[in-house]
């Protein structure tokens, strides 16, 4: 049944077909970047619209600009606070460079934008806002909650789940550095731009790469002039942060949806795959080693391809065994059948033979007479693993010395073959055993007959009898043509015959070893053939079950 | 005045070629092929012998029916079955009826004139008084050769003809092997060893009826049988 293949059973085919749904993960992972992009733009759009709107604010007021003040820091002193972390509250001058820039900026400063505003010197005129969020709230708590119904699914959430998250997807932090926290604006192409008179938008990474920054600068004009510019910053945080949540909705309900179609399939798949291994269990021991048909197939009520499948088997089994039945019946009813007619041929050469008759008829009497005993000898022989089959039915068993049994029929086929040499090898003392005589005498001559006609001439045949702890082995040997291989597991079967040319004198059926295995079989034993290891040969082996200890 | 078998057989064949001899040996015969026409037969007049087939017809049984109405018509003529079966149940089941002697078709017509021959004798002499040289005594056992008949302590042991025979060939020469060959020869009959066994195992079973420390047929494994006189 197995094959040398590796040998995938429908779960594993089935939760290999599965693999195809992890595309889906995957799938919504594209999506999700793709709402990020989109995001991202309108957070572009949102930054240039607010400075757009600052810039309106302040165009053509030339006064904002004459009116100032010297500029608070240098660029030096702002450069000098980016390095290292960052408190989380960073202290912000009380004193605007612009207090009427500061006051009209304030109304427009969003809680994570940060506007400022420079001359065209760059010098920072006034500021509004923070980068920072200090009060954020963690991150897609909302959207975990949703999901777990159980403190199991949460626990998977909160331990396995998020931690993947975090470790696929960037995380959003507050905890960056921040180049433009003082009151220096740092020199960019967002104000550069934007002091040309374009309105630029920008995207940069802080310092120390954990945050970008979007800033959109706007020029301010005045008449024809560029006076100075507005730039607008924001982190993308936000947008990471509603990815980040979009990304493991959806990579939840994902896995929950595989977990749960894996789960499905499996169970299906085992409940197929164990109906399906019955009915090849159940197969496989109607049938036993020598093709009889020993049981049936529980056939279910299940219309599917499985059902049929089972009842189709049944119905081989059912006709195998009626032609298992014809055949072993066909032997006995065979030789039945050919006995009337045998009769009618017997009794009439018998009537002939009170006739008078002339002497060259005799010599055809005679030659009748002889073809009509090997008949019946056939027949003899044809019904006999029948009667073997019967006589065991009800066979006494008898506790008796094994040893003596086998002297005594070794003495019985020296008288019997005399130019057979026939050794004899029994170990000292009896050896008891519970079986009847006369069935193991009858295994003894068949072994010795098969051994007889088999062996080189003036080549002894080996009768051997042993006994150790596990068990007695009796063993018949001769030297003479090897077993072929493929015949070793059929020897003892019924019908089978190794013989190429037909003996003229003895009719050859194949029953003699299969009588050999009923005996053994019988008595709880096993008989084997194997080729004898040192000298060519034959060596055919009968292991019987010691007696029981108790005595 | 000539003796009078009745033959049952279906087989036109057989039944034709067992007239015959028969017939030349002297006896009168009278063949029916199926159960009715013999019971009729038998309620008219009762044979000196029967020898009847067990499948008769359609009636596989029919046989073994016809010896139970045989046997209750008369419980002293000789019968013989003579069949195509040959398995222990037959054999057992036709004995049981109270046949004289169970015999397949193997036998030839020289065995079962022989036998019939020998139950001729054994009716005859059933009244008449024991000639002395007749006698075989080996210790309990007493066979009467002429009657054909076994006694073992003085208790009479019913065995079937082919019984007798078997027991005579093992008893003549206490302590001598009787290999199954040379038993079937004595017997007259013609069966292959698993039949034999059976033979021997039915003659110790009524033996040790009748003496449950019988032990005089011992078995030689390999080569046959032997008579041990008792001690």
């Amino acid at each position: 049944m197995n094959g040398p293949r590796i040998a995938l059973g429908i779960r594993a085919q089935l939760l290999l077909v599965l693999t195809v749904f992890l595309a889906i993960p995957w799938l919504g992972y594209e999506y999700v970047r793709e709402l990020e992009r989109f995001l991202r733009d309108a957070q572009e759009r949102t930054l240039a619209g607010t400075a757009q709107a600052v810039a309106t604010a302040l165009h053509d007021r030339p006064r904002l600009f004459e009116t100032r003040a010297a500029p608070l820091e240098s660029l030096g002193s702002g450069r000098a606070s980016d390095e290292g972390t960052v408190p989380h509250s960073v202290p912000m001058p009380a004193v605007p460079a612009s207090p009427e820039i500061e006051q009209i900026i304030r109304g427009l400063s969003r809680t994570t934008a940060r506007i400022w505003v420079v001359d065209r010197e760059q010098d920072v005129l006034a500021r509004a806002g923070s980068l920072k969020r200090l009060d954020a709230p963690p991150v897609d708590a909302s959207a975990a909650k949703q999901l777990s119904v159980t403190r199991v699914g949460q626990w998977l959430e909160t331990e396995v789940l998020q931690p993947l998250y975090a470790r696929v997807l960037q995380q959003p932090t507050e905890d960056f550095s921040d180049e433009r926290s003082g009151r220096a604006i740092a020199a960019g192409k967002d104000v550069e731009g934007a002091l040309a008179g374009i309105l630029t938008v920008e995207r940069r990474p802080t310092a120390d790469g954990k945050a970008v920054i979007v800033s959109a600068a706007h020029p301010i004009w005045v008449g024809d002039e560029v006076k100075g510019a507005v730039i607008v910053e924001e982190t993308t945080n936000a947008v990471l942060a509603e990815r980040n949540r979009a990304f493991a909705r959806l990579f939840n309900i994902v896995l929950a949806a595989l977990l749960i179609g894996s789960v499905a399939l499996t169970l299906y798949a085992s409940w197929l795959s164990t109906r399906i291994r019955r009915l090849r269990d159940q197969a496989e021991a109607a049938i036993d080693a020598q093709g009889r048909v020993r049981g049936m197939v529980t056939v279910s009520s299940s219309g599917d391809e499985i059902g049929d499948l089972a009842r189709s088997f049944r119905n081989v089994l059912s006709r195998l065994a009626q032609y298992a039945n014809y055949q072993e019946a066909m032997a006995s009813r065979l030789s039945h059948e050919l006995r009337t007619p045998i009769a009618v041929v017997r009794s009439s050469l018998d009537a002939l033979r009170m006739q008078p008759l002339p002497d060259e008829a005799r010599v055809y009497m005679e030659r009748a007479q002889q073809g009509l005993n090997r008949l019946a000898h056939i027949l003899t022989r044809m019904t006999e693993a029948t009667r073997l089959e019967q006589s065991l039915a009800d066979a006494e068993r008898e506790r008796f010395d094994l040893a003596r049994v086998i002297a005594g029929c070794v003495d019985g086929y020296r008288a019997a073959y005399p130019q057979q040499v026939i050794e004899l090898k029994l170990p000292v003392g009896e050896i008891p055993f519970d079986g009847a005589p006369e069935l193991i005498a009858q295994m003894l001559d068949k072994l010795v007959a098969n051994a007889v006609e088999f062996a080189i001439p003036g080549t002894p045949i080996v009768v051997a009898l042993e006994r150790d702890i596990l068990g007695i082995c009796l063993s018949v040997a001769n030297q003479g043509p090897p077993l072929p291989q493929e015949m070793q597991g059929r020897l003892f079967d019924s019908m089978v015959s190794l013989r190429t040319e037909q003996s003229r004198d003895q009719p050859h059926l194949g029953l003699g070893l299969y009588i050999v295995r009923l005996i053994a079989e019988f008595h709880g034993g096993r008989a084997t053939a194997m080729n004898h290891p040192d000298t060519q040969g034959v060596v055919i082996r009968v292991d019987l079950p010691l007696v029981r200890a108790v005595r | 005045m000539s003796r009078r078998i009745a033959i049952v057989e279906d087989e036109p064949a057989i039944r034709g070629n067992y007239v015959d001899v028969l017939r030349k040996q002297g006896y009168e015969v009278a063949a029916y092929s199926n159960r009715t026409d013999a019971l009729a037969a038998f309620r008219a007049r009762l044979p000196d012998l029967a020898v009847i087939d067990i499948g008769l017809g359609d009636e596989i049984d029919g046989g073994f029916a016809l010896c139970r109405d045989l046997r209750a018509l008369s419980p002293m003529v000789p019968i013989i079955f003579l069949s195509a079966r040959d398995s222990d149940f037959d054999i057992v089941a036709g004995l049981r009826l109270g046949a004289d002697d169970y015999l397949t078709k193997d036998v030839g017509l020289p065995h079962l004139s022989a036998r019939i021959a020998a139950l001729f004798r054994r009716s005859d002499l059933l009244t008449a008084p024991a000639a002395s040289e007749d006698i075989l005594e080996r210790g309990a056992l007493t066979l009467d050769l002429k009657r054909l008949t076994a006694h073992w302590s003085g208790r009479r042991v019913d065995l079937t003809l082919t019984e007798f025979w078997m027991v005579h060939a093992l008893a003549r020469f206490p302590g001598h092997v009787k290999d199954r060959d040379s038993l079937m020869r004595d017997a007259k009959i013609v069966v292959d060893d698993s039949t034999i066994t059976s033979h021997i195992k039915r003659i110790r079973r009524k033996f040790l009826g009748l003496d449950p420390q019988f032990d005089c047929i011992a078995t030689v494994y390999g080569m046959g049988y032997r008579w041990n006189s008792a001690a």
